[in-house]
């Protein structure tokens, strides 16, 4: 009996973290549909279930003799049952907080985030130590290290299930289905133990699968808003891609912003013709995303080859079946990373025309930076042009746009001779060795080219007035926009808080402030872990960042980054707890391995960059992560193993990994970058190490 | 985020409860029934506190306004009427109450100076390809989640980098670039009504136009001065729904009808400008209503600009307005008797054209700001003689 019992808790606890993982990525990608899509956002998420998280393992304490297997198992059913409700909740209620349609900032991001997961984090962080209390009722000896690695192995399951099974497959409904039938399983495996089993069982099972099948029945009608039609949809593994439909007109929707719609005449023109026009012939262009329209701009200077990289071949696919996009003779689609292709084509390009969204987040800023600029002009010919665009002006340019545009033309200067801006619907940066006509009207018309919106709009948006103002402001000495030291990501954060007409500096005072008192009540086992914790997600954070800036974004791989990071916690804390006996210079030890392994991935960066295997950054992550895991069952070991002590472990483990999330990818990337942030970290735990080399024997 | 009040509470979990019940066709009255349960009034609030402690730069005393025992003033130039006590800053960020005095910041320092085309207004009825000064001082008296000047609109006057021009400056230089007339418009003139009205007399004086690019949110009293010296105003009329001025906007739509009544007594030639954002203003019933109040109040003659939408600022989670929308609703407005409705932002629509509305040939072909036909012979058709309303060279 008490056999099958610890084995059911076990089984529960390794259901449990494949379901958390798996709703978590879902909550986090529905988050960046229905919110602003930075690193912000992925951060508050984080933060806001980690903290949610932690508070329900704290509310864990009040458990006691009366928690029993059969209550593990209906928390288990109460889990199943809120994670698509959570979902519909994240959807539905949108409209009710905010005005449909439009944008949140970081305040009402934050509140609402924190608002919809509440049922589900905290239920979640209470079922961990709750499944330990648990055991101790049935079996006193049961260690806590046990219910940390079977959480360990279900956390990997889960990201293993997803990153490389789910994410291709179903939509977020169907995952939150399959991800927790292994859980539902187990719940009515015990269930069936209890009193009155058939008629708890049949109601339990009922509600869930009725929970379960509901959301995917609400799938797509809780993504269609009223008066439209969603006339296509398809979850990719870079987000989401709808179309919606309305009197005769597709809208191409990518992770919930409009991206498409008919054509664009005004961007598509001034896009295509501003760079084009300036090339007495047009062999090759390469188009690193693109707007509707552009196609049929591209045609009208008779291109020999036209490549079309876009890393989402579902986007891709839709924007041509759709008509948002024509295609062309010449024209090959090329399903890839756009900076990764610049680094495996041998091709040479006359026009290299940029096609993204602001550079509001670290995998657009990529192709914004000084390493980008400098790859880009390799692949350019004698007389080649490279153009971009960043949102314009309409009547005043505030300072932190000012700096932002002089940033981006002072790096894109280190590379090319000249560096000419258009302030159009966008501003327009055309790059390259010689000087650029900014008459754009006279230069169309030699080609004897026809436009609608250029030949209109040309000479009263684009004025000499205009044009003197915009270099006015932006001839100031602006720092480059580097790969590790994105100075354009903070200026995009200053941007978002000022639309909002709001300011971080409140939540991050009342985060220094909560992080102080709880710092200050805790022992130096819980600040080891808590340091832990923030360290393990930070490098995480870290390495995601350096392989997107190295190799491209490529999604398989980010999930074997997190699936790594998961994976090393688990033999860490099985050889954590073999030699637990050992103590207090375990902790130590294990710090400086960490301080040591964040020095490497320095080096590494800055010595070997892109020359190394990518399974190089695979290996450190599973290296640091078994450091990290190394250290729980030593400080549970040092705390005494008990109920109390367990759970305040597991807190400062879930409280730290919410803060490293927060500090690292919000305040301490975008403000020091990637460099000054690895040592901030090492230094963190060097504290660490030091207040345990300090511990009175 | 707005408050969670408890009607909206209950609207909201009866609508998320039935949602699980229901079968997918009435998933999308379920949303609608949350959106209307969503946030209901966006109208900016006094910033309590927030005055400087003296008159920044050139700030003048208000125009219109009272005072109250206890040194609080009520400002007079809007409907918002704000009550501002002591060191109190209004609704529009440019008034501001500095000891029992009422202060406009934003005097003499504009932050926009442009010649603009007069097309670009739009103006469309109104000395064509003529060019006018347009400037802009910080504030404005809305919160349009759709702003396109937010920049400038949406802030303290003295957070802006600014020019210094007085009144007699800005027609100085309007005079030495050609333009033949100053436009107060970009962010909202309104609230730097002073300024705008000191600068619109001298233009006036001078032979200069004055052009009046506005939310139309004024009251009856200043609106009468200005009339005094304007000659054209284009003057948004947002949506033709009270609800969606609050919702959208954070006004009332009210007074802004006022405005158009006022202009049309005082024989001042406006436009009217609608943005079609779609889900709030493409709607059928509100628009006939609105066709139908402009017929029979204002007359067939005032030109309607139709504005394809595109996500702007924090509304930009909206679909652009399909050309179809534009292209039925100017028909339907032109169907109920308006004579000149014009679709804008879809370069080559012919809604970016004049017809003659008696013979219906056309009179003034426009690519953008160009005008490549001109059929008119000072305010008549070439073609059929019918005299054409509006201001023509």
């Amino acid at each position: 009996m008490k056999k099958s019992a610890d084995r059911h808790i076990r089984f529960i606890v390794i259901a449990t973290g494949i379901a958390s993982v798996v709703t978590q990525i879902v909550v986090i990608r529905e988050f960046l549909t229905q919110f602003n899509g930075n690193e912000f956002v992925i951060a508050l998420i984080l933060f806001n279930w980690l903290l949610l998280g932690g508070m329900g393992t704290f509310m864990a304490r009040a458990a006691g003799k009366k928690a029993s297997l059969l209550r593990l198992a209906l928390i288990s059913v109460g889990l199943i049952v809120m994670a698509p409700l959570e979902l519909l909740m994240i959807r539905y209620f949108r409209d009710v907080f905010f005005i449909y349609g439009s944008s949140a900032g970081f305040y009402s991001t934050f509140a609402y985030a924190f608002l919809t997961i509440v049922p589900y984090g905290l239920l979640l962080g209470f079922a961990l130590p709750y499944s330990l209390v648990t055991a101790r009722n049935i079996l006193p000896s049961f260690s806590g290290t046990r219910v940390y690695i079977a959480d360990n192995i279900g956390d990997t399951l889960g990201g293993i299930l997803f990153s490389f099974a789910l994410v291709a497959w179903v939509t977020p409904f169907q995952a939150l289905c399959i991800a927790h039938l292994p859980l539902l399983y187990l719940a009515m495996v015990v269930l069936a133990h209890g009193s009155r089993p058939k008629t708890t069982m049949a109601i339990a099972g009922a509600v869930c699968l009725f929970a379960l099948a509901a959301g995917m029945a609400l799938e797509k009608g809780s993504l269609t808003p009223p008066g439209m039609t969603l006339s296509y949809y398809q979850e990719s593994r870079y987000g989401r891609i709808a179309v919606y439909s309305d009197r005769k007109q597709h809208t191409l929707y990518l992770d919930g912003k409009p991206v498409m719609a008919g054509a664009d005449t005004a961007l598509a023109e001034e896009s295509v013709h501003y760079p084009l026009s300036q090339l007495p012939s047009v062999n090759g262009v390469l188009l690193i995303s693109a707007q509707g329209g552009m196609m049929a701009e591209v045609a009208k200077h008779r291109p020999a080859f036209v490549d079309y990289v876009e890393i989402d071949p579902v986007l891709s696919d839709a924007a041509f079946a759709f008509g948002f996009l024509e295609n062309l003779s010449g024209l090959t689609r090329i399903h890839e990373d756009g900076r990764a292709w610049l680094y495996l084509t041998e091709t040479t390009y006359d026009a290299l025309i940029l096609s993204l969204p602001e550079p509001d987040t670290f995998q657009i800023n990529r192709f914004f930076t000084d390493a980008f600029f400098n790859i880009a002009k390799t692949r350019l010919g004698d007389g080649g042009i490279l153009s971009f665009s960043v949102t314009g002006f309409d009547n005043y340019i505030r300072d932190e746009q000012a700096v932002k545009i002089a940033s981006l033309r002072n790096t894109a200067k280190k590379h090319f001779k000249h560096v000419a801006l258009l302030p159009g619907e966008k501003i327009h940066f055309l790059c390259a060795d010689f000087a650029p006509d900014t008459d754009i009207v006279a230069l169309l018309d030699v080609k004897n080219i026809q436009t609608d919106y250029i030949h209109g709009l040309f000479h009263g948006n684009v004025t000499a007035d205009r044009t003197a103002y915009l270099y006015e402001h932006v001839n100031i000495d602006a720092p480059l926009n580097r790969d590790f030291s994105p100075h354009l990501m903070r200026l995009m954060y200053k941007d978002w808080f000022a639309r909002f007409s709001t300011s971080p500096t409140g939540f991050l005072v009342t985060l220094a402030l909560f992080f102080s008192i709880y710092l200050a009540r805790s022992s130096r086992e819980e600040f080891v872990l808590f340091s832990t914790g923030c360290v393990l997600m930070g490098s995480q954070i870290l390495i995601i960042f350096a392989f997107q800036i190295l190799f491209g974004y490529i999604y398989e791989q980010i999930g074997w980054i997190v699936t790594v990071f998961l994976a090393g916690l688990l033999p860490g804390a099985m050889f954590g707890h073999r030699i637990r006996a050992h103590g207090a210079k375990i902790l130590i030890i294990a710090d400086g391995a960490l301080m040591a392994l964040l020095l490497v991935f320095l080096f590494l960066i800055t010595y070997a960059g892109d020359r190394l295997p990518p399974a190089a950054f695979l290996i450190l992550g599973l290296s640091m992560s078994a450091a990290c895991g190394i250290q729980m069952p030593v400080a549970l070991y040092l705390r005494g193993d008990k109920k109390s002590g367990v759970i305040q472990a597991f807190s400062a483990d879930l409280i730290g990994a919410a803060a490293g999330t927060l500090i690292t990818s919000v305040i301490l990337i975008p403000y020091i970058g990637i460099i000054w942030t690895t040592l901030c970290l090492a230094g963190l735990k060097l504290i660490s190490a030091g207040l345990m080399y300090a511990r009175p024997s | 985020m707005n408050q969670l009040t408890r009607r909206r509470f209950l609207v909201s979990g009866a609508a998320a409860v039935c949602t699980a019940a229901l079968p997918g066709p009435a998933l999308a009255g379920v949303r609608g029934l949350l959106q209307k349960a969503g946030p209901d009034d966006v109208t900016g609030v006094i910033f309590k506190g927030d005055a400087p402690r003296h008159p920044w730069k050139w700030s003048k005393e208000a125009f219109d306004y009272h005072r109250l025992p206890d040194q609080s003033v009520v400002c007079g130039i809007c409907p918002h009427g704000c009550v501002l006590e002591k060191q109190d800053r209004g609704i529009c960020r440019s008034k501001v109450n500095i000891n029992g005095k009422l202060y406009s910041l934003a005097y003499g320092n504009p932050c926009s100076v442009n010649i603009d085309p007069v097309e670009k207004k739009p103006l469309f009825h109104f000395h064509p390809r003529s060019t006018n000064l347009s400037i802009a001082a910080a504030g404005c008296n809305f919160r349009c989640l759709n702003c396109q000047n937010w920049e400038i609109s949406q802030v303290y006057p003295e957070s802006l980098r600014t020019y210094e021009l007085f009144p007699a400056q800005v027609v100085e230089k309007a005079i030495e670039v050609k333009a033949e007339a100053v436009a107060y418009t970009y962010s909202e003139a309104i609230s730097y009504f002073e300024y705008m009205i000191d600068t619109a007399r001298v233009a006036h004086e001078k032979g200069l136009y004055n052009l009046w690019i506005s939310n139309g949110y004024i009251n009856p009293a200043p609106l009468d001065v200005l009339c005094d010296v304007l000659d054209a105003a284009n003057i948004n009329l947002k949506c033709f729904s009270d609800d969606v001025y609050r919702k959208l906007n954070g006004g009332r739509l009210g007074p802004v009808l006022e405005t158009f009544k006022a202009l049309h007594k005082r024989n001042v030639h406006f436009e009217i400008t609608t943005l079609m954002v779609p889900g709030y203003v493409d709607d059928p019933e509100i628009f006939s209503a609105m066709c139908r109040w402009i017929i029979e109040n204002l007359g067939p003659d005032y030109p309607l600009h139709l504005l394809r939408f595109f996500p702007r600022y924090k509304l930009d989670r909206l679909p652009p307005t399909p050309v179809a929308t534009l292209t039925e609703f100017r028909q339907f407005a032109m169907k109920k008797g308006i004579r000149y409705v014009y679709v804008g932002n879809v370069p080559g629509h012919e809604g970016n054209h004049t017809y003659c509305h008696h013979c219906g040939k056309l009179l003034i072909e426009r690519q953008g700001y160009l005008i490549k036909t001109y059929d008119l012979e000072k305010n008549i058709c070439k073609h059929c003689k019918t005299v054409i309303p509006g201001r023509w060279t």
